[in-house]
């Protein structure tokens, strides 16, 4: 049947064997020693922090509680639901952690055996409580499932959606009909596959083109005659040169941070080689999402489709992470995101660990050359804001739909009062959960409730 | 006027908020450009958001301005005295996350406001 009709996930199962458990322990063990080192970390909030970390003006209990502050909210909102619904592992549930502890260890060997002792929480915890809900009567995680097809094909819209919020209506509704002709023709062609994957780079080239048609007119206009007040001006200016006649240094000051910080992290480049290796090779097993809806491709076995939903979701971060890495002396330790598509379509682990080591020492050693890219086509560094933007609100709507539907087919009408109803809930208190997990974690929530229910014979599950 | 600078990934709506609630010169930016004119004197304040409320917020603006200027309200919401106090210390960027828009705007620019009448 074609794709797009009978879009469901496999009902699977967290079983890990003792190789993947293994290399997901050591893999956090490696994460841990590297936030303590402070040569990166996943948090993309507490990196501009960790600059004064690294130079000995924050102590480390302090940059424990900002790396806590700004982490905690994603693992048990984000990563812990979406790896209960999805039955694979994610870079919040495992990531976020391990920052935290490797930079709470007061010493450095103790980072690498916190790191290591989460990972296998995270392996036989997350393992036993998926199988236990699996065998409830009322399966809340096989409902779950409902969310793949929202999250598919309205993911696939991104592009188009961060179109329309920089450049406006006219090629925002350009880029949709164009979107939409390819998901119809790709469905016609090739009805076996993921449709959206063209679209979705169709949508990307158009975004970055328009972005570098905005820039090189800028630029045009910036080499005629300046205004007379630069400052009032979006986007002009970028470095003030009348400052430079008075006491103001001569050197750009964002140019000397950036190229210490990125000499610093040539330093280290042996490091990132082995993060590298390790991390394609445990993304490689298969049993790790990349991103929001990579999450629900990966354990449905669509290798391909995920490697170019995660390649397109990148260019959304590119321009965030080497910003933050240039500006702190830390980098991602998922590096730009690139190690995701290249380990889903490795043909084995010791390919995939081969090309994450050389894919991270090329991300490190290009660092200085992206950010001098970025500053001279600050369109683009807007384009990635606006295309982030547009990843989180599609996939809310995606997510939130996808709840619904997961709630209809756990408990008719019950399911959606009580999922909508926590949804709703979680608005109206201030939003402790964030939005992208709202929804997932109300439907497990939800599904406790209808087994509680059910077990003192006041709901009755409906057969599917 | 105050002149506010906006950036992150809700810059968009951070502005329009702003501009409903008016009294100040709103210009949407991006952090790096932000940093470069706030050093210069050229802008009072920076306001960013993004999904963390600290790093596409506040980007380049901790390791350029110093993390003394720069204030983050996390993924939480903000209370009209954390804002002042914040304002009051002299801090100029502030991050938070794009979901608490509508809610810390208006404070956050309250802020700004009750600091600019006092002098």
């Amino acid at each position: 049947m074609p794709f797009a009709l009978s879009y469901t996930a496999a009902a699977d199962r967290l079983d890990f064997s003792l190789a993947q458990s293994l290399t997901v322990i050591a893999l956090c063990a490696l994460t841990a020693l590297i936030s303590n080192m402070a040569l990166a970390v996943f948090n993309d909030g507490a990196r501009p922090f960790l600059l004064d970390f690294i130079r000995g003006n924050t102590r480390r209990g302090e940059m424990t509680a900002v790396s806590f502050g700004l982490s905690a909210g994603f693992v048990f909102g984000l990563g812990a639901p979406m790896a209960l619904s999805t039955g694979v592992l994610n870079p919040w549930l495992l990531f976020l952690p391990t920052d935290i502890l490797g930079l709470l260890a007061p010493r450095r060997w103790l980072a690498p055996i916190l790191g290591g002792a989460w990972g296998a929480v995270v392996v036989f915890g997350l393992s036993g409580a998926n199988n236990a809900a699996h065998d409830l009567p009322v399966d809340f995680l096989t409902a779950m499932q409902e969310m793949a097809t929202p999250i598919l094909f309205l993911f696939l819209l991104f592009p188009v959606i961060a179109i329309a919020s920089q450049f406006g209506r006219v090629l925002g509704a350009v880029a949709f009909v164009v979107e939409i002709a390819i998901v119809v023709i790709s469905m016609k062609a090739w009805p076996d596959h993921f449709p959206g994957a063209l679209a979705m780079a169709a949508g990307v080239l158009m975004l970055l083109g328009f972005a570098l048609a905005r820039d090189l007119r800028n630029r045009r206009a910036a080499a005629a005659p300046a205004p007379p007040k630069p400052a009032d001006a979006p986007g002009a200016a970028r470095i003030p040169l009348e400052e430079k006649a008075d006491d103001k240094p001569a050197a750009d000051p964002m140019a000397s941070l950036f190229g210490a910080n990125a000499e610093r992290l040539r330093r280290h480049l042996p490091w990132f080689a082995l993060l590298g290796a390790v991390l394609a090779a445990m993304v490689n097993l298969h049993i790790f999402g990349g991103g929001e809806a990579t999450s629900f491709l990966v354990p449905k076995g669509d290798y391909g489709e995920a490697a170019q939903v995660d390649f397109y979701r990148a260019f959304g971060f590119l321009p965030l992470i080497a910003t933050t890495a240039l500006a702190s002396g830390a980098f991602q330790i998922v590096g730009f995101t690139f190690v995701y598509p290249l380990a889903y379509l490795a043909p084995n682990v010791a390919v995939a660990a081969v090309g994450g080591a050389v894919l991270f020492s090329v991300e490190i050693l290009a660092l200085s050359y992206i950010g001098r890219g970025l500053t001279m086509l600050p369109s683009i560094r807007d384009a990635s804001d606006h295309l982030r933007n547009a990843i989180g609100k599609t996939l809310e709507i995606a997510i939130l739909f996808g709840a619904i539907a997961a709630a209809a087919k756990m408990g008719g009408g019950l399911g959606i009062t009580l999922v909508g109803g926590l949804y709703l809930l979680n608005e109206a208190i201030g939003r402790p959960i964030v939005r992208l997990a709202a929804g997932p974690a109300a439907v497990v929530v939800a599904g406790i409730a209808l087994n509680v229910l059910h077990w003192l014979d006041l709901f009755t599950p409906l057969k599917g | 006027m105050t002149k506010i600078l906006v950036g992150g990934v809700g810059k968009v709506d951070v502005a329009e908020r702003l501009k409903e609630i008016g009294g100040l010169e709103v210009v949407v930016t991006n952090d790096m450009d932000a940093a470069t004119r706030l050093m210069a004197g050229q802008a009072d304040y920076y306001i960013g958001t993004c999904h963390t409320g600290a790093g596409g917020s506040l980007g380049v603006l901790v390791g350029l301005l110093g993390a003394a200027r720069c204030f983050t309200f996390g993924r939480g919401q903000a209370t009209a005295a954390e804002a002042a106090a914040a304002v009051a210390e002299g801090k100029v960027a502030f991050g938070f996350s794009i979901d608490q828009i509508d809610q810390v705007v208006p404070i956050l620019a309250g802020a700004i406001h009750e600091r600019r009448r006092d002098g």
